[in-house]
């Protein structure tokens, strides 16, 4: 029995990693500029925003170009992998015709390989902070933190979403309209403080907040998010995680039904 | 159960919902969807080693049978027992990605068929070998024919030392030589390594070659076929054959 049980485990990491290994293979196959477009498409982002933004910008960031590219790049990572992730048993109808295995490595997989994706760019974005000189190992903590934060609400959103979409393709063109309203939902482009405080309890709904103000601080030391913001957004974060999980498993095992 | 039983179904049925539009306010509005009986109250029993073919016309519910059996599809009640590891090949393009190779494919479905990662090292090279797909083994899933497909899902399956397998007829469609190869490799193996086998077809002309004991589906309905309701069976089809295609000997 625990020997089934440990197979089983190391089985399902297994496929977990051949799947993220087959979705960063097939990302860049036939385009010419490769792993370049992962740092391209932040950067013309940015370049767009700030150019844009920095007109009606009454009290300006500072290093708000710093500011803005760490912001898109949660953002990309957050919005790719539920863009993906959310239709993603429909598209992998193959696989799940094909035998019984732990169908959730097909959304972990995608979010997977963004993650791996996301921490290169973040990387990459190290070295011209170095220059800065805002970061420092005290901040590592809060960028850990946020990391999880991240990555947590990102498994639960997208298994709950990928799960529902089966039955409700409705739910696909629900999130591509709810992802362009949340960008704005959240402090990318904009700092906190211009938030009257009592439509406050909106963004302390939103978890991305606090993943984007922890990875902010983390980089920029530009303010951390307070106590009540942290803990709303962290029982949010939990909640959305669980019940990901649980809709998650109870519709599984039907998912060859309706697709 | 007794040690020799393979797959063990008892009071098995399978019920589809049915749903002409599937939006989510619908959902809400009428809860109850309409109910396609796929499969009724089905008993079997299949020992280890045994080679059934199971016969039915289109929608008959052999295909959602072999689901049941390898664990794809949920059934709606009854019990399903199955002991030993299960391969299936009922969807030729099921496992596969189109965009990756047959080499990178291999090690994808080999996991998905309950290979771990060692083992889809060392059966790359028999995988690649058995397939006989030569050269296309390097390039993109997308390019191959339907025979090339049904031989690396066959290879894999092959090299997944699997116990029983489940077969649909879409899998017979590989040209003469390689449909040889496969009955003498699955007759092999069976008697070898006492391979379940399950075949699904609608004309036991199809089957006959691998089968040893015919089972027939009917509008979800099972019932067990003698050697001689195969015989008249055959001969129908063989006089419909000729009605529809007369010039054909």
């Amino acid at each position: 029995m625990l020997f089934t049980m440990k197979s089983e485990i190391q089985h399902f990491w297994e496929l977990l990693w051949a799947m993220t290994e087959k979705e960063l293979r097939s990302r860049y196959k036939y385009t010419i500029f490769g792993f370049f477009w992962l740092v391209a498409n932040p950067i013309m982002q940015m370049v767009i925003i700030y150019f844009v933004f920095s007109f009606f910008m009454k009290e300006p960031i500072a290093h708000y170009q710093y500011y803005l590219f760490i912001g898109l790049l949660v953002w990309n990572f957050f919005s790719l992998s539920l863009t993906k992730g959310t239709p993603c048993i429909v598209n992998e109808r193959s696989l799940i015709k094909k035998a019984r295995f732990p169908v959730s490595v097909v959304p972990l997989s995608i979010i997977l390989s963004n993650f791996i994706h996301f921490i290169l760019a973040l990387i990459l974005f190290v070295i011209p902070v170095l220059f800065l000189g805002t970061l420092s190992f005290i901040h590592l903590p809060h960028i850990f933190f946020g990391l999880v934060l991240l990555l947590g609400f990102t498994i639960g959103l997208s298994l709950l979403t990928s799960a529902l979409n089966v039955r409700f393709r409705d739910v696909n063109f629900f999130v591509q309209a709810l992802l362009i309203i949340w960008f704005y939902a959240t402090p990318i482009v904009y700092s906190i403080s211009v938030i009257p405080y009592k439509f406050m309890w909106l963004w302390r709904l939103n978890p991305m907040t606090s993943v984007v103000q922890l990875m902010q601080y983390g980089f920029l030391g530009i303010s951390p998010p307070g106590i009540a913001m942290l803990s709303s957004n962290i029982i949010v974060t939990i909640m959305i995680f669980l019940l990901g999980l649980s809709v998650f498993r109870s519709e599984s095992k039907n998912f060859d039904d309706w697709i | 159960m007794d040690k020799t039983t393979a797959i063990k179904l008892t009071n098995v049925s399978k019920d589809y919902a049915l749903r002409e539009k599937s939006t989510l306010i619908e959902k809400f509005i009428k809860r109850k969807n309409k109910i396609f009986s796929a499969l009724k109250n089905i008993n079997l029993t299949i020992q280890k080693g045994e080679r059934v073919g199971i016969i039915g016309s289109n929608g008959s519910g052999k295909t959602t049978l072999l689901k049941i059996i390898g664990g794809i599809t949920p059934h709606t009640t009854g019990i399903v027992e199955t002991y030993g590891k299960i391969a299936s090949l009922i969807d030729l393009e099921a496992g596969f990605h189109p965009d990756l190779t047959g080499e990178e494919n291999i090690a994808l479905n080999g996991l998905l068929v309950g290979m771990n990662q060692s083992e889809v090292k060392e059966n790359k090279k028999k995988i690649s070998n058995f397939s006989g797909i030569g050269q296309f083994i390097k390039r993109p899933f997308y390019t191959y024919s339907s025979g090339m497909k049904f031989r690396l899902a066959l290879a894999v399956a092959v090299a997944s030392k699997c116990e029983i397998l489940l077969l649909d007829e879409i899998f017979l469609s590989g040209d003469d030589k390689f449909l040889y190869k496969t009955i003498s490799w699955l007759r092999g193996i069976n008697r070898r390594q006492n391979l379940t086998l399950v075949i699904a077809a609608h004309d036991p002309m199809f089957v006959w070659e691998f089968a040893q004991r015919y089972i027939m589906l009917d509008h979800g309905k099972i019932v067990e076929l003698s050697i001689n309701d195969v015989m008249s069976i055959r001969r129908k089809n063989a006089s419909l054959w000729k009605k529809i295609f007369p010039h054909t000997i």
